[in-house]
């Protein structure tokens, strides 16, 4: 479906994904450039602009989104990249953190030793590769809470205990935010806005709810942990 | 990311796998569904498949005519593992070449890392090439990059993925390796 060109935007924005017309002139002053695109087929291209919570299933909106794609993407390529999830998959999806998912796919494992045996019993090929890095990437110990925390910092502040209860959800932040959050394992406020873009809006009433949180959440790490 | 998804499928049973009694049949319904969900590999929408994690409902199966199959809709609930646009993630480099490195993040094989998207750093031929930084921690084979998602496409007839990913922003790049 790629390959007829459409359902694809390309927009010109400062990754040089133009046409082999400039890459060539570049090519001859700087010699071998890496391009995005393929040489062999230049109809392949990469979706850069799934955001806009608009749906992610570039090749069923074919060529009627290019012009919008292009159009929206012009005027947000110097705004910073930010994170954004298809809403309509999110209706019946529900965004993990890694530690979460490490003890799901874990009590799976648990359960094919016995049923390994049985070959009828399929597991996708990607099942141990998805294992392995949810559990070298779980950097928590405790994922429940860490969950609570981020979604209710404020139950955690004892200073603010006169105050109404905030979440981060209130404030509009959405599971993937959270997700993202939670698997970077911040230091600082300053990190969490420098990683989640889409949060610097919302800055002034985020600040104190996110620093609660981190530093709850600081105690609940493991001591070594390496992702893969 | 991981996500926990709901699926309602359409699976088809076989006349000989039609049981009087229910328990046999529900054990083929399942099994046909952790087939083909381990067949299919990878949904464009929803990433990589992993693991089905449990059966929510079946419905009233209705006869093929001809065939004598069944078709039973099905939901259940399973993992998958995607990437999307403007996600931090940690990968791990497996291919370093003049112009780029190649990163592989969970299931995700194609991610990746072009130069000109790693601002400071300049390549470093020899017997293990590595980009190089005054500043910052080298990146080479088997490093941990944490990088951020700039494009991904989805390859129908191989049914996979690959990304795009970047360095160009702050709290961005290899993490240190660990001291020998």
């Amino acid at each position: 479906m790629e390959k007829n060109g459409k359902g694809f935007s390309m927009p010109k924005s400062s990754l040089k994904s133009t046409p082999s017309k400039d890459d060539s002139s570049q090519k001859s002053k700087e010699g071998r450039k890496v391009q995005f695109n393929n040489g062999g087929s230049p109809e392949e291209r990469f979706d850069y602009s799934k955001s806009n919570g608009k749906s992610s299933s570039s090749a069923d909106k074919g060529g009627r989104g290019n012009t919008a794609n292009v159009k929206a993407s012009k005027s947000k390529e110097k705004e910073p990249l930010e994170l954004r999830l298809n809403q309509e998959l999110l209706k019946n999806a529900k965004c993990l953190m890694d530690c979460e998912a490490a003890e799901i796919i874990q009590g799976i494992q648990d359960q094919m030793t016995l049923l390994s045996q049985d070959a009828t019993i399929k597991l996708p090929v990607s099942f141990h590769k998805g294992l392995q890095y949810s559990q070298a990437n779980a950097r928590y110990t405790n994922t429940h809470s860490v969950r609570r925390v981020l979604e209710y910092p404020s139950y955690f502040n004892v200073n603010v205990l006169t105050k109404l209860p905030s979440t981060l959800k209130k404030h509009g932040v959405v599971e993937g935010e959270i997700s993202v959050i939670a698997n970077a394992c911040p230091e600082s406020t300053e990190e969490v806005f420098a990683l989640v873009p889409s949060l610097k809006s919302k800055k002034s009433i985020l600040q104190e709810p996110l620093e609660v949180a981190l530093m709850v959440i600081k105690p609940l790490r493991k001591v070594d942990s390496t992702s893969v | 990311m991981y996500l926990q998804v709901k699926l309602p499928w359409n699976v088809i049973i076989a006349p000989e796998n039609l049981d009087i009694k229910g328990v046999l049949l529900q054990r083929a319904i399942l099994v046909k569904v952790l087939e083909e969900f381990a067949s299919r590999r990878a949904h464009k929408d929803l990433g990589y498949h992993i693991a089905v994690t449990s059966l929510e409902s079946i419905g009233d199966g209705k006869v093929r005519q001809h065939t004598g199959e069944v078709l039973f809709p099905v939901v259940f609930s399973a993992i998958t593992f995607n990437i999307f646009r403007g996600e931090v993630l940690e990968g791990r480099v497996h291919k370093v070449f003049k112009h780029g490195v190649f990163m592989r993040c969970g299931p995700m094989e194609h991610i990746y890392l072009s130069c000109t998207k790693m601002p400071g750093y300049r390549y470093v031929p020899g017997e293990n090439p590595e980009f190089i930084n005054e500043k910052s921690p080298p990146v080479g084979k088997d490093d941990l990059v944490r990088f951020m998602v700039i494009g991904t496409k989805w390859l129908e007839a191989e049914r996979e993925f690959q990304a795009l990913a970047s360095l160009e922003g702050d709290f961005l790049g290899p993490l240190p390796r660990p001291e020998i």
